[in-house]
């Protein structure tokens, strides 16, 4: 009967919890200094090597990593910067790069082995981000139509019937100024959080009934985690540019509509 | 008789996951055939993109609804 | 207000559009639902009656279906 249990006796898979974020710090002494923050001034030197390499000494006809960065620039100018502002997007494409491929690099980290703790997972990260663009948005937006203007503009949408405006007004004021960014930064956050606990749970489902606790009717189990936990790395790289471009992408999106009012 | 099934736990995110399913398959369609009818129809963009985002906030709604139902009735 | 499908949007105009109405709905949805939910849910603890936050809630997803279908359905 003990040979055709699952697992081991005395032996129970616990599955991985928030125990993954712990971060301790790693020079004794300085507190604050723990694996994530490490990471994220990895990702700065990181990515300002890169657009420095790329960008520092052009030449006409792009060879190497200028190519390369030449290839990002114009992603991030077609797709992200020039849907939503037009004929200013020039201006605003540091900002916009650099976003884009500092949220990438952050994200990256979570499948780069050795390293693997994707930075955004830390709440702080994102938020201080959005935060940021938040700012940015109100600032501009006061700057290019008025104080009194952008809050007219924005909740009196030209049209409606008026005694709607009493009921919509608070609903359009509430989505622009608290949902907006709470989401832009929790979207880039659970993303990263879900998809590094769905990797750390199969990687040990993989470990565990291969390694651990080799059983004859546990090794499947263990091959089927395996097989998830390659199967679920593409599928987190994917989802990993993906957020990157979304944040770049709404940041550009609340730029666009503060300088220009919708219409 | 004694109890013969039971689930414990957090009843209200396996709630909230079976009430994903039919939200998550709707939106799908939507867009998929909204897609489909751009593609045979160029010309009609506007009139199909106004309609997709109807069905999609009415969709939408009831996902949301899902979320906050352990919520309303948890007490 | 011409309807969305009969106004003249040009095609650079086009993907920034339909991009800042696909993310607004969602957003629109959940104020709706915290802003009338949360007024439900506060009138509710002020009386007593337990119904006030249910019915909050469905109030404010209907109005901000209702929102969305004149913002951007007609």
């Amino acid at each position: 009967m003990s040979t055709l249990t699952l697992l081991a006796p005395g032996d129970e898979f616990t599955p991985p919890g928030l125990e993954l974020f712990d971060a301790a710090p790693i020079i004794a002494g300085v507190s604050w200094f723990t694996k994530p923050v490490l990471l994220a001034l990895l990702s700065t030197v990181l990515v300002i090597g890169f657009c420095w390499s790329a960008f520092g000494n052009p030449k006409l006809v792009p060879r190497g990593v200028q190519n390369v960065g030449e290839m990002g620039y114009m992603f991030v100018r077609d797709q992200v910067a020039r849907p939503f502002l037009g004929k200013d997007a020039d201006r605003w494409m540091g900002l916009l790069l650099s976003m884009f491929f500092m949220v990438w690099v952050w994200n990256l980290m979570g499948v780069i082995p050795g390293l693997q703790f994707p930075v955004a997972s830390h709440i702080a990260f994102p938020v201080v981000l959005a935060l940021s663009v938040y700012f940015l948005k109100i600032y501009l937006g006061i700057k290019h139509q008025g104080a009194i203007g952008y809050f007219k503009n924005m909740m009196f949408p030209p049209g409606l019937p008026k005694p709607i405006y009493v009921l919509l007004a608070p609903i359009e004021f509430l989505s622009n100024l608290i949902i907006a960014p709470f989401t832009h930064a929790v979207r880039l956050f659970a993303n990263m959080f879900a998809g590094h606990i769905i990797l750390a749970f199969f990687s040990l489902v993989g470990f565990w009934f291969l390694f651990e606790k080799l059983t004859p009717l546990g090794a499947p189990l263990g091959v089927i985690g395996v097989i998830m936990t390659i199967a679920m790395t593409g599928f987190e790289m994917f989802i990993q540019f993906l957020q990157a471009f979304l944040f770049a992408m709404l940041a550009a999106m609340y730029i666009g509509n503060s300088l220009h009012a919708d219409h | 008789m004694g109890i013969l099934a039971e689930v414990t736990g957090s009843l209200g995110s396996i709630g909230y996951g079976l009430a994903a399913i039919g939200p998550g398959i709707g939106v799908g369609i939507i867009f998929g055939q909204g897609v489909q009818a751009i593609a045979r129809q160029p010309e009609a963009y506007g009139l199909i993109r106004q309609n997709m985002l109807l069905g999609f906030v009415l969709t939408e709604a009831l996902a949301l609804i899902g979320l906050v139902a352990p919520f309303m009735f948890g007490r | 207000m011409p309807a969305m499908s009969e106004k003249k949007i040009r095609p650079e105009d086009d993907g920034r559009d339909f991009a800042s109405a696909a993310w607004s709905i969602p957003s629109y949805l959940l104020s709706g639902m915290i802003l009338y939910g949360g007024a439900g849910w506060l009138l509710s603890e002020w009386t007593g009656v337990v119904a006030f936050t249910p019915i909050g809630l469905i109030l404010g997803v209907a109005l901000a279906v209702y929102l969305v279908y004149r913002k951007y359905g007609r």
